[in-house]
């Protein structure tokens, strides 16, 4: 079974404020790592490897230095890689985005399954993975906590999907998208050795040239949504601020713990 | 020429979704401004009840597409009607709840009709443009809640499709009140590749931080300086569950389905303390309903204390060892 794997590389850290003049964001640390959400889908990518005998190759867009989080995936397991880069396709909002990373899956070869993280910890659209299958008219399925495979019903598998209070078990013709949410299963930890065999496992890079979109369908030109101010919240605090000496705040802790205990 | 507000009428087993009810109230806000119309889309296998309630919520039109069953988890055959059906009633907004549903298929219809989709939107207002045009300002939280950021959707790019986070407003009063119901019998119900096999109650969660009256979160503050062993100490000693977000599930000190938000878990605690946590998103969000929720934080601009109910800016070592000596 051939698996691709849609990963992001986000902020290791969200602490980001807004220049009060030019309204551009103003990140603490330009760090990177994968999605966390990504990990999980990239757990699920090895299980059904295992079990196949197939290979998984994982792709991202974004800046060159998005390579680290591809050699991150690869030392996790993930045997080759693809990285689209190019100042054309930048900027994009989930449209431009997903055209682009479905054009690079095409280019690339024939997957029977398509995984991606549910949700990313800082856009949190979680829109891409479904516009994908869309662009590639594939059935997708979202938020899923866990995909099993039967090879006696080759050419399906089956997720369990949560929806309120229920467990919903959801079968799905191949090849498909599937969506995978973060915490629903035990990502593995890279080793010394499999991040030194990371280092020379093939990585391909594309850029618009071998992609071939036109220019208005991609990046900001090609995105039907722009964004036009960034603020920080307004003083939306909610909490009443409780201050006085470590000994004091207990105090206040207990009483109000207390309190709220004995109204049962 | 797009007009109106169209709101997607998400409903589970024949019911209308509270989250779309919601969405009327956003609907009406914009309509104060607009003037225009709104109008639901709906689309599942049993209408009628789904439909009675859009109408005493106040909607103006219901466009109804009835299925032979409830395919809204079907989003290849589910995006396709929808599209189908945003053609026909060509309106200029359409609102969708932030939810799985939501999302997955509206990404779908936004990619077909080539029109954008803001995600998780927490406010709409509407905006001008200088021709007397009327256009939707979607504002979103980016970057946990550390960031908002305002979207619009390009000139001349309709429907303008935004989904809205659940909760942002309250549902609509109820009113006496008719709306024309359009069934559109016309559009056909494409094969799925998506099949629901079963649906299961979840087994009864007695995982002790899911059923857990008292919880105690910690975050990243709560791992540093071997503040743990105090946090369990503490925790002991009010009969908490320990939560964490993900600093706590990473370092090994709490396990994997202990780490609350993001993870499919909502937890309803009545009462919950938090410890060093920042207050990004991914985690408040699983917390939901608390009737007591305190948050101690170093950091005094902590988005934390935008959803606790009391504050303390401290130092979580100083409360806690003052605590367990009282």
């Amino acid at each position: 079974m051939n698996i691709a794997v849609l990963i992001k590389q986000v902020p290791v850290s969200n602490d980001v404020s807004v220049d009060p003049k030019t309204h551009a964001l103003v990140r603490a640390s330009s760090e990177g790592m994968i999605n966390p959400a990504d990990l999980n889908a990239i757990e699920e990518a090895m299980v059904l490897k295992e079990q196949t005998e197939g290979k998984v190759v994982v792709f991202t867009m974004g800046p060159p230095d998005a390579e680290k989080a591809l050699r991150d995936a690869m030392a996790l397991g993930c045997d080759e890689s693809c990285l689209i880069t190019d100042r054309q396709v930048a900027g994009g909002d989930t449209i431009a985005t997903a055209k682009v990373l479905a054009e690079a899956i095409k280019m690339y070869g024939q997957f029977d399954i398509i995984l991606s993280g549910a949700l990313s910890a800082d856009g949190a659209t979680g829109q891409v993975g479904a516009m994908v299958a869309e662009r590639l008219g594939l059935p997708h399925v979202s938020e899923i906590q866990s995909i099993k495979y039967d090879e006696n019903l080759a050419g399906k598998i089956e997720v369990v999907k949560k929806m309120h209070e229920d467990k919903i078990r959801v079968g799905c013709t191949l090849p498909a998208v599937v969506s995978v949410n973060f915490g629903s299963n035990t990502p593995r930890l890279a080793t010394l050795r499999t991040k030194r065999a990371a280092k020379s496992k093939p990585l391909v890079t594309y850029t618009n040239a071998e992609l071939a979109l036109p220019a208005d369908q991609v990046g900001i030109a090609g995105s039907p949504t722009e964004v036009i101010d960034s603020f920080e919240p307004e003083n939306g605090r909610k909490a009443q601020m409780l201050t006085g000496s470590g000994a004091e705040l207990a105090q206040m802790l207990k009483n109000l713990i207390d309190e709220e205990k004995g109204k049962v | 020429m797009a007009q109106g507000i169209c709101v997607f009428a998400e409903n589970y087993h024949g019911k209308l979704e509270p989250a779309a009810a919601e969405l009327v109230t956003a609907a009406q806000l914009i309509r104060e401004t607009t003037g225009e119309d709104i109008s639901a889309v709906v689309m599942a296998k049993d209408c009628d009840a789904i439909v009675d309630e859009l109408t005493c919520l106040g909607v103006n039109k219901i466009y109804v597409v009835k299925t032979e069953k409830d395919i809204l988890l079907q989003d290849d055959a589910g995006s396709q009607i929808l599209a189908d059906m945003l053609k026909v009633i060509e309106p200029s907004s359409v609102l969708i709840p932030a939810t799985p549903v939501g999302r997955s298929l509206f990404s779908r219809v936004a990619m077909k009709l080539e029109c954008g989709l803001t995600a998780d939107c927490t406010e709409l207002l509407v905006g001008t443009r200088e021709d007397g045009s009327y256009y939707i300002k979607q504002n979103k939280p980016s970057f946990g809640e550390n960031v908002f950021v305002t979207i619009v959707t390009k000139e001349g790019c309709y429907p303008q499709m935004m989904t809205v986070r659940p909760g942002v407003y309250t549902m609509p009063e109820m009113q006496e009140a008719s709306a024309e119901v359009i069934y559109m019998n016309d559009i056909k119900v494409p094969d799925s590749q998506i099949e629901v096999l079963e649906v299961l109650p979840s087994e009864d969660e007695t995982d002790s931080i899911l059923s857990a009256e008292v919880v105690v979160v910690g975050g990243r503050g709560a791992v540093e300086n071997d503040n743990f062993e105090l946090v369990k100490q503490f925790a002991d000693k009010i009969g908490a569950a320990i939560g964490g977000t993900r600093p706590m599930v990473d370092s090994e000190l709490i396990p994997f389905d202990h780490q609350i938000g993001q993870t499919g878990y909502t937890i309803r605690p009545r009462i919950c303390i938090s410890l060093g946590v920042s207050g990004a998103i991914q985690h408040t969000e699983g917390l939901k309903d608390t009737k007591l929720f305190v948050a101690i934080n170093t950091d005094e601009h902590a988005a934390i204390y935008n959803v606790a109910d009391y504050g303390m800016v401290a130092d979580l070592r100083e409360v806690l060892e003052n605590y367990l000596a009282l």
